[in-house]
């Protein structure tokens, strides 16, 4: 009487059923996979080479508004507002709405497809909230397809979706700036205030010492605006100063260049000063580093003067480091002109006004007082610190923002 | 020892059985009257069919009576149920059958240990004592075979050892030397008879053998369903 | 005391090993089955799910269009609104790679710009050059896996084949997902722009749909009002809900026919048990002497059943898994011949499965262990033991049995015929006639050995009427091998009629369906839908081809009925006088001058009619390009081409409520005296090389659809072998267990003189005698059983009108089946009878 035999044929016949299992599992199992990197919509964006499109070698005749509109052959474009606004009672708020134009391929494929684009839009919107400390910002991007977004000079209209930048009738002036997210909408009026300003050699804006590593630039830096802003629920009216930058270029940044500090400064004597100061690796100063200084309307000579890095004194008086991406922004300055008597202390109105988006970066409404000439004045602008963040986001994190709606 | 002096082990009161047998209707047992003592060891004779299994059925519990009561230590068995009547025959008694005896999937050591074990001995107990007494039927090398590798002596012998290991106070044999040879059957009597007598207990055993009704205490036997008690055995016994 | 029985049943157990690992074989069969359907089916399902959620990813809503999408200025619009919601452009479609395995690969078509909100496959992920895609058309990104299988590099190029005509891709990057759901989702998936979708797919202008991720009911209902007409807003969810529901009817009969597999096997656990309680009948009468209660025996029985059931049980899944891992490329291509595209690349090995199939591998032998063990605890605890009483009991229990079985048969009966169209009485009525059918073995048996005995004894002599009277008298074992058996063979019977009933139907609708005499279609993914199109200009070219008298057009699009997506087929009827269709309602005569003159009626399929509840007289609404519109309709026709219904319009119709002028098929009839082969060559080259075309004549279409067909029944037969193979060896273990059992008496006869041939002799001819009885018992009960399934259990899955025919061949060899497995069963027995040594087994016991 033995069961053993039927017992080990058993177990035998249970083993081999379960390594079969093993196998027939196992083999279908695909191979491990491999961690990788992200996709990321800015990796479409100022990818490629240089060939095929136009560069910035020499200054040009700048005719308006044509220039206004867009130039498709140059790789990389942007329309840039900023401004600080008020309502009636004081209340304070900055604003950024930045549309940016960058080409994939220097022509077009032909092809069926009304959807092939070889441009694509990306949105910045901003809105810092002085008084209740907030800053919202958001991003978003668009093929230049289907009228989707797109830009034209007459008459003057650059979108992305339903945000937009359009005159309001048959002239160019007015413009009506137009944005909205979930949080934040922004509606204002724009007057074209002073004439354009020709930055840099006549508009042409070197950035290194390649040839060709330069852009077309030309600001609008005082533009009466009123509108509304809607802010958690509630719509102010509120009015201010605008300052526009359009710059146009196919490469700009040189091989050592990490970044820039760009400071856009409306002074209470009616004159204004642009400076940007290009970051090397080594965290000195680039010596294409340039600005602009624009007198007040009512002055002698109206012609701007050009500030070179040798003229300006710049000393950051305080840093912050940003809880989010962990990067250290300067957030204070001391900006001293000798030439021009200035000399002024810049302070952001918010620490915080990081946008969390595709490129980290930092853009922010600041405030200042100093003296010229002896003279006491205050003032206000925007300022752009970028390079400082980790500029990918971190793997695990949000990729880029959706448009935030 | 006179066994009239305790109260009766077993009793069986105009105890009548009948079975029916398509339309007519047989009593194999009529108003049986017995009592059983301890310390007795009884003979019962009988012609084949005469009713001397259902009796020992009847007294087992295994059946039921048609008529009649039957008592075992003053229980009587009708007033109780399937159950209760398995578990008193699991406790009181101790069976010893004419043929395939033994459990053929248990070895002899375990055979002998499933009463105690069935009556809650703990396993360790239970072996000792299974040990022992196959021991003192001799069988005690042949503890670990299976059943079907013992001849009938052995066999019998290792039934008559399973019958006693718990001590029951009755034991019932039928016709337990009935397939053994006359030497053999002799030895399995011996056995019997002499586990009886030292454990106090009453045996009732159906038998033809004639040495053993001789050192019966009481000799009955079957005679178209009644019981007879031959007075003769019992003095010669004496 | 528990150990010492417990023992004592193990040492049983083992000492018949080859009846024992007989009935594990069985409940390891039948578990195996039942978790083997489950899991295959599952996979495909699962994988379906899968690849649907990559693909909605996390859209709450869609809008959808009518039979061709919608134009792609919806979505512009949608996008250009201020109160705009989060939105997502898609183009879908299939595709076939042109290499390596020729795998079906879904395209996606999306906007990476919009794709954020949606879906993840950028989570993790290393991908090439993403400025390519929108730039250079052709351009598309591959799973790192699929590239790997295919034999593909980044940078390397895709050939794909859609509806006929090849395209070249090009692979500008790889997916490598981090995680392995998203790496399983994506793995059949060619993820591009949309503009390169539009293309490859021929959408251009059209967007398959716009997903959206919608905060509130109040925000879809804006929406929704906001629309333009012949677009619709759907919640996502109820795309996989209609595939679920597509495939139901089709996967419940799976199941319930793997669990014909397990209630075989149920049997043969009864039959086991029953023959070691019957065996063992002298035994357990001493134990019951000695004082074990019945309590204590009835749980020894079940608890036997219990250890068989556990090892059988595990042993089942295992192979449920090998199996499972057999059938899903079954279960994987009849889906796709039937209802939609997928692809499965690997068993979902679904824990809730495995469960499933231990509870009902483990409930089924207790169950099946029941009476055994309620047997055993009867057990009267006697001291002598004789056969014949209790063969005497067993032979007057058999006319109550009957009649008990004719009480279940008659409740079966009622089950089925039961007015309602649940299934679930008609499954209880189908165990019950077999349950029913089981408890009138014995008497039948009883009765009809009794009658063989006088030609079995002519024959063979004395042998003969042993044999036929051992048959009788040994009831208590041959009834229930014999139930087992007849239950075994006869679902496979039933099975097997069921499958060529369905195809004898088939065939007859084909005939008169397929009147035409040359059909030409793009090649299509899923066999019996067909959408794809022709390539333009290409219908008009192929109807004036010379030679043809006349020709119709077909195309077959999706339109959703009350939000459901059914397939709608649109035919050119102007220049034909033929309607090969036949109608279950609706008169014929004057159902196409209805269906011609007015603009709002259509036909539908029976399986169409049966689903959604409706009948001539009643409408459906149909989501058209004008919005949403209610049609009459104005006839049921015959269809056995889709289980989820068909709607039918005339062109005219289709053309005034849908934009999409696309064709799928054309047919063209030859005109008299025109050779219809070379007119299949002359299509041939009109057709030219703009698109790889299916030109088939009539009878190689009709070939082509019974090919297909036999494809999605292979699954069946699949199922149809395994049961046959349980049976078998149900057959086996009862036979052989019923000779072993009578080892001693065949001792006997050994000892008195008998030969080992002429035992041999004998011992066939009692197996023989049982499995012919086997045989010719399981022919009714399988007709039975093919009737409760063609007229029942189809009808109230599929809705359709089936007619049973009995085939011979299915009959013969299920007779055939029973004679050779109870051949085979003798085998082993006679051969150890007659070479034992009689006096060892005389001993024995």
């Amino acid at each position: 009487m033995s069961g053993r035999g039927l017992v080990i044929g058993t177990a035998v016949v249970l083993a081999g059923l379960a390594v079969a299992v093993a196998i027939v599992t196992h083999e279908s199992r695909p191979p491990e996979l491999n961690p990788g990197g992200t996709l990321t919509v800015s990796d479409a964006l100022g990818g490629g080479g240089a060939e095929g499109y136009a560069r910035a070698v020499e200054p040009r005749p700048f005719q308006f508004p044509e220039d206004h509109g867009p130039h498709p052959e140059f790789r990389t474009e942007w329309w840039y507002w900023t401004g600080n606004l008020e309502t009636e009672d004081g209340r304070a708020f900055g604003y950024q709405f930045t549309l940016f134009r960058s080409a994939l391929a220097p022509e077009a494929p032909q092809r069926q497809s009304a959807w092939g684009a070889r441009q694509v839009y990306l949105g910045h919107f901003t809105v810092s909230d002085v008084a209740a400390g907030e800053f919202h910002a958001s991003e978003r991007f668009s093929r230049s397809a289907l009228e989707l977004a797109g830009a034209s000079a007459r008459p003057f209209k650059v979108w992305l979706e339903d945000w937009e930048a359009a005159s309001v009738g048959e002239s160019t002036w007015p413009v009506r700036l137009r944005a909205e997210t979930d949080e934040v909408a922004l509606e204002l009026l724009l007057e074209p205030g002073k004439p354009p300003v020709l930055q840099g050699d006549r508009g042409l804006s070197q950035k290194g010492p390649e040839r060709g590593n330069a852009s077309y630039y030309y600001s609008m830096t005082r533009m009466p605006s009123r509108g509304t802003v809607r802010v958690e629920g509630r719509t102010y009216a509120v009015k201010g100063e605008s300052w526009m930058d359009r710059e146009w270029s196919t490469s700009a940044l040189g091989e050592d260049q990490v970044g820039w500090d760009w400071f856009s400064l409306q002074l209470s004597d009616g004159s204004e000063l642009m400076y940007y100061q290009l970051r090397r690796k080594d965290g000195s100063a680039d010596r294409f580093s340039s600005g602009t200084w624009v007198p007040s309307a009512g002055a002698e000579s109206s012609a701007p003067v050009r500030v070179s890095r040798e003229d300006i004194q710049l000393t950051v008086l305080d840093t912050w480091k940003s809880p989010r991406s962990g990067g250290v922004y300067p957030s204070r300055w001391r900006l001293r002109v000798e030439k021009l008597g200035l000399d002024l202390t810049v302070t952001p109105r918010l620490a915080d006004q990081e946008l969390p988006v595709s490129v980290v970066y930092w853009e922010g409404s600041v405030g200042l007082e100093g003296t010229r000439e002896g003279e006491p004045l205050t003032g206000q602008g925007y300022v752009e610190l970028t390079g400082y963040a980790d500029t990918r986001p971190r793997p695990q994190g949000r990729r880029a923002s959706d448009s935030g709606r | 020892m006179p066994p009239s002096d305790t109260p009766p082990l077993v009793e069986l009161r105009d105890v009548t059985k009948a079975y029916a047998e398509g339309d007519t209707v047989r009593e194999v047992l009529s108003g049986v009257q017995l009592s059983l003592h301890r310390g007795e060891f009884v003979v019962l004779l009988g012609r084949s069919g005469s009713g001397k299994s259902t009796l020992l059925n009847l007294i087992s519990g295994i059946d039921v009576p048609t008529r009649g009561e039957v008592r075992v230590d003053g229980r009587n068995l009708g007033s109780l149920s399937e159950r209760e009547r398995t578990l008193l025959r699991r406790e009181r008694v101790g069976f010893i059958f004419q043929a395939f005896n033994l459990l053929p999937t248990l070895t002899v050591e375990e055979n002998v240990r499933l009463p105690l074990e069935l009556n809650g001995h703990g396993a360790a107990e239970s072996g000792a004592k299974a040990r022992a007494l196959l021991e003192r039927v001799g069988l005690r090398e042949r503890a670990r075979s299976f059943p079907d590798r013992l001849s009938g002596g052995e066999q019998q012998r290792v039934a008559v050892a399973r019958a006693l290991a718990h001590a029951p106070p009755l034991l019932l044999a039928d016709e337990p030397t009935g397939n053994l040879d006359e030497a053999t059957g002799r030895q399995v009597l011996d056995l019997l008879e002499g586990l009886t007598r030292q454990g106090n207990a009453c045996a009732l055993v159906v038998t033809h053998e004639p040495a053993l009704v001789s050192r019966a205490d009481r000799v009955l036997s079957m005679e178209g369903g009644r019981l007879v008690e031959r007075e003769h055995a019992r003095r010669e016994a004496r | 005391m528990r150990r010492l029985l417990v023992r004592s049943s193990l040492r049983h157990l083992g000492g018949h090993p080859w009846l024992t690992a007989l009935s594990l074989l069985g409940i390891a069969l039948g578990v195996a089955v039942v978790v083997s359907i489950d899991l295959a089916s599952g996979s495909a399902l699962r994988a379906f799910e899968r690849s649907t959620d990559a693909v909605a990813g996390r859209a709450t809503h869609q809008v959808v269009g009518g039979s061709s999408g919608l134009d792609e200025r919806v979505y512009r619009d949608l996008r250009l609104r201020r109160d705009a919601p989060v939105s997502a452009p898609v183009v879908e479609g299939h595709v076939q790679a042109a290499v390596g395995d020729r795998r079906t690969l879904t395209v996606l078509g999306v906007d990476p710009f919009a794709e954020a909100p949606f879906r993840d496959y950028a989570k993790g992920e290393a991908v090439g050059d993403v400025g390519a895609l929108l730039t250079e058309p052709g351009t598309v990104l591959l799973s790192a896996r699929a590239a790997q299988s295919l034999g593909i590099t980044s940078g390397g190029e895709l050939p794909v084949r859609v509806e006929g005509v090849e395209k070249r891709l090009r692979v500008a990057g790889l997916l490598t997902p981090s995680d392995e759901d998203t790496a399983r989702a994506v793995e059949a998936l060619v993820l591009t722009d949309v503009s390169t979708a539009q293309e490859v797919l021929g959408q251009v202008g059209r967007l398959t749909r716009v997903d959206l991720r919608i905060r509130d009911e109040a925000e879809a209902q804006r929406l929704q009002a906001a629309l333009p007409t012949g677009t619709e807003l759907v919640r996502a969810s109820a795309r996989a809900g209609t595939v679920e529901q597509m495939t139901r009817a089709f996967r419940t009969n799976l199941t319930a026919l793997s669990l014909l597999a397990l209630v075989v096997g149920m049997f043969l656990i009864y039959n086991t048990m029953t023959f070691s309680v019957v065996q063992r009948r002298g035994l357990l009468g001493r134990l019951r002497a000695v004082g074990i209660t019945r309590g204590e025996l009835f749980a020894l029985v079940l608890g036997e059943a219990a250890v068989l059931g556990a090892v059988g049980t595990v042993a089942g899944l295992l192979l449920g898994v090998l199996l499972a891992r057999g059938l899903v490329g079954l279960v994987t291509q009849t889906f796709n011949d039937l209802y939609f595209v997928v692809s499965v690349r690997a068993l979902a090995l679904e824990p809730f499965t495995l469960a499933k199939g231990l509870v009902l591998g483990l409930g089924a032998t207790l169950v099946a262990a029941l009476v055994p063990a309620w047997e055993a605890a009867r057990s009267a605890p006697v001291t002598t033991m004789r056969r014949s009483t209790l063969e005497d009991v067993s032979r007057s229990r058999a006319p109550r049995l009957a009649v008990l079985g004719l009480v279940v048969l008659a409740a079966g009966t009622g089950m089925l015929t039961w007015p309602t169209q649940a299934l679930l009485p008609a499954y209880g009525g189908l165990f019950s006639v077999l349950l029913g059918s089981a408890l009138l073995v014995p008497w039948v048996t009883e009765r009809l050995s009794s009658v063989a005995a006088l030609p079995l004894g002519s024959t063979f002599g004395l042998l003969g009427r042993m044999a036929a009277r051992s048959v009788r008298t040994s009831l208590s074992r041959t009834a229930v091998a014999l139930a087992a058996l007849m239950v075994a063979v006869a679902t496979t019977v039933g099975v097997g009629l069921m499958v060529s009933s369905f195809r004898g139907t088939v065939v007859s609708w084909l005939d008169t369906s397929l009147q035409a005499d040359v059909f030409i279609s793009p090649p299509s993914l899923v066999a019996r839908r067909g959408g794809a199109t022709l390539v333009p200009g290409l219908e008009e070219r192929l109807r004036s081809t010379p030679g043809v008298a006349a020709s119709s057009t077909l195309r077959v699009a999706s339109a959703r009925v009350d939000g459901v997506p059914t397939d709608l087929l649109a035919i050119d009827f102007t220049r034909t006088q033929a309607r090969p269709y036949r109608f279950k309602e609706g008169n014929p005569e004057t159902v196409w001058r209805e269906l011609e003159s007015s603009p709002d009626a259509l036909l539908v399929s029976e399986p169409f009619s049966f689903h959604r509840r409706v009948r001539v007289g009643d409408t459906v609404r149909l989501t058209t390009d004008r919005g949403p519109h209610d049609f009459r309709v104005v006839g049921v026709y015959f269809d056995y081409g889709s289980d989820v219904g068909t709607m039918l319009m005339p062109r005219t119709t289709y053309e005034r409520w849908f934009d999409d002028r696309g064709v799928s098929g054309v047919a063209l009839y030859a005109a008299p005296g025109q050779d219809v082969d070379a007119l299949v060559a002359s299509v041939r080259e009109r057709a030219g090389d703009s698109q790889a075309l299916l030109v088939r004549a009539n009878r190689s279409l009709r070939q082509a659809s019974l090919e297909v067909f036999d494809r999605t029944f292979t699954i069946t037969q699949v199922l149809r072998l395994l049961a046959i193979g349980v049976a078998f060896v149900g057959v086996l273990s009862a036979l052989m267990s019923l000779q072993l059992e009578r080892a001693r008496e065949l001792a006997v006869l050994r000892a008195t003189g008998l030969t080992p041939g002429q035992l041999w002799g004998l011992v066939s001819l009692q197996t023989g005698l049982l499995g012919l009885l086997a045989g010719l018992f399981s022919v009714p009960l399988g007709m039975a059983l093919a009737y409760v399934l063609v007229h029942v259990i189809n009808q109230r899955s599929f809705g359709w009108t089936l007619r049973l025919a009995v085939s011979p061949e299915t009959l013969v060899q299920a007779v055939l089946l029973a004679l050779v497995a109870s051949a085979l069963a003798g085998l082993y027995p006679a051969w150890k009878m007659a070479r034992a040594n009689p006096a060892l087994a005389l001993r024995e016991e």
